[in-house]
C-alpha cells in the first residue's frame, strides 16, 4: 500500500546520492505524515554524527504490517536511502537492513505491497 | 535531464515474518470463497431502497503510470507503483495532445519547473476533488438514502454528496472538496460537482483548473469488491475539451480508516531547494 504522497521528493532529496550508513537506532517518531528514525554513525575518525531517515506514513507501515516498536531503539540497522540536497544529515529511506539477522525491514519492491 | 520525484511510498516487506499484522475487525456478513477469504466477486450489495449500496473501504488501484518524458517518481526508484492518474490526470492523452489553453500550459510548465514544490498537499493542504479519491490513500464511502458521505482518510476530511435533488448554491463559497449532488441513473450514481476553488491541483504532476471546473463522477460498483468511478473535468477556461478517464478502485473488506494530520509532524517544507 503506498503511503501518503505528501511532499514534493525531488525539491528535497537526490535520488542520484545514495547513502548507505549504519549505525544504532536512538529514536523512532511514529507520527504523520512521514515516520521518521535516527541512527548514530560513526565516521572512520571515530566522529559520531547523528542522521534521520524519513520513511512512509505511520498509515501505510501500519497496514503493511510494521509497528511503531517494530524498531527499537538501540538496534543496531543498515539504511539504504537517498540524501537530502541540502547536504543535512537527512535521507529518504528505501532499505533498512537488521544487521543483527540480516531482515530487511523495508523495501520498495513491489512484492511489498500489501494491496488486497 | 531534469527529474521530478514525488515521494509516494516506502513499502514495507516483513519476510517470512508477518506476525505483526494491522488488526482488522472480523465482518461475518462478507461472502467468501472455499477458502475463506472474502469473496470481491461476489454480487453488488444492496441498500434498503434497491439501489446499489456503494458503502465500504476502498483504495484506489495500483496501476502503471506513463510518465512525460524527464520525470521520475519515487515509484520507478523504490520499484513501487500508484494510480495512474494520481500522478497524472491526462495519462490516457498522447504527449502534447494535452488540449491545454494557453495560460493553463504555461502554469503547468512552471508548476513542472518547481519540481511539485508549490503543490499545496507537500504544504499539508487537502487534495481536493476529484484528485483526491485517485490518492493511493484509502476513502470510505457512507451512503444513506439522502446523502452519501466519503471520508477521506488524507488530511481527514469529509465529502458530502447529497441526493435530495437540491440545487448548487449560487456563487458558493470557493471549496477543496466543492459542492457535490447526485442521483442515481440505473445502477450507476451521478455526481455533479462544482464551486471549487483554485489552489487545487489535478494532480501530482500540476494540472491546474479555474473556479469554473465542472466534475462529473459516474460510481458503479460492479460487484463486491470493485468500484470503477468514471470522471469527466469541464473547465473551458483551462481545458479546450473535456478531460476523462476512469479510476478503478478494489475494496479493503474488515478495513478501517487511520487518522491522518499531514501537520502532526511535518518536517520536509523547510528542506524544498
Amino acid at each position: 500500500m503506498p503511503a501518503l504522497a505528501h511532499h514534493a521528493f525531488s525539491a528535497e532529496y537526490d535520488a542520484e546520492k545514495p547513502v548507505k550508513l549504519t549505525g544504532a537506532v536512538t529514536k523512532v517518531e511514529w507520527e504523520n505524515p512521514h515516520a521518521w528514525f535516527y541512527i548514530d554513525v560513526k565516521d572512520s575518525a571515530g566522529k559520531v554524527e547523528n542522521w534521520g531517515f524519513e520513511m512512509g506514513s505511520p498509515n501505510l507501515l501500519t497496514r503493511a504490517g510494521w509497528g511503531r516498536n517494530t524498531l527499537k531503539v538501540g538496534e543496531v540497522v543498515s539504511v539504504e536511502a537517498s540524501r537530502a540536497k541540502s547536504g543535512a544529515n537527512i535521507a529518504n529511506a528505501k532499505v533498512v537492513t537488521l544487521v543483527s539477522t540480516g531482515q530487511k525491514l523495508f523495501t520498495g519492491s513491489s512484492q511489498g505491497q500489501a494491496t488486497r | 535531464m531534469r527529474s521530478i520525484v514525488y515521494c509516494t511510498a516506502l513499502i514495507l516487506v516483513l519476510g517470512s515474518n508477518a506476525s505483526a499484522q494491522w488488526a482488522r475487525t472480523p465482518d461475518n456478513t462478507l461472502p467468501r470463497t472455499p477458502d475463506g477469504k472474502p469473496n470481491l466477486a461476489a454480487k453488488t450489495p444492496q441498500a434498503r431502497d434497491g439501489k446499489p449500496d456503494l458503502s465500504g473501504v476502498w483504495q484506489s488501484d495500483i496501476n502503471p503510470t506513463a510518465l512525460p518524458p524527464g520525470v521520475q517518481t519515487v515509484e520507478s526508484i523504490t520499484g513501487f507503483g500508484a494510480p495512474r492518474y494520481f500522478v497524472d490526470v491526462t495519462a490516457d492523452f498522447k504527449p502534447n495532445e494535452v488540449p491545454f489553453q494557453p495560460a493553463a500550459g504555461a502554469q503547468f510548465a512552471q508548476r513542472m519547473q518547481n519540481q511539485g514544490k508549490d503543490d499545496p498537499a507537500a504544504h499539508c493542504q487537502p487534495t481536493g476533488v476529484p484528485a483526491i479519491t485517485n490518492l493511493p490513500i484509502p476513502f470510505k464511502i457512507v451512503q444513506t438514502p439522502g446523502v452519501v458521505i466519503v471520508l477521506y482518510e488524507d488530511s481527514s476530511v469529509f465529502r458530502q454528496i447529497f441526493l435530495d435533488a437540491r440545487k448548487p448554491v449560487e456563487d458558493a463559497q470557493p471549496r477543496w472538496m466543492g459542492y457535490s449532488t447526485g442521483k442515481w441513473e440505473g445502477d450507476t450514481l451521478v455526481v455533479d460537482s462544482v464551486g471549487f476553488t483554485e489552489k487545487s491541483w489535478l494532480d501530482r504532476l500540476g494540472h491546474t483548473h479555474s473556479n469554473a471546473m465542472h466534475v462529473t463522477e459516474r460510481f458503479r460498483r460492479r460487484d463486491l469488491g470493485h468500484l470503477e468511478i468514471e470522471v469527466t473535468i469541464e473547465d473551458p477556461k483551462t481545458y479546450t475539451r473535456p478531460i476523462k478517464y476512469t479510476q478503478k478502485a478494489t475494496l479493503l473488506p474488515e478495513e478501517d480508516l487511520l487518522e491522518y494530520f499531514c501537520t502532526e509532524n511535518e518536517k520536509d517544507i523547510e528542506h524544498y531547494r
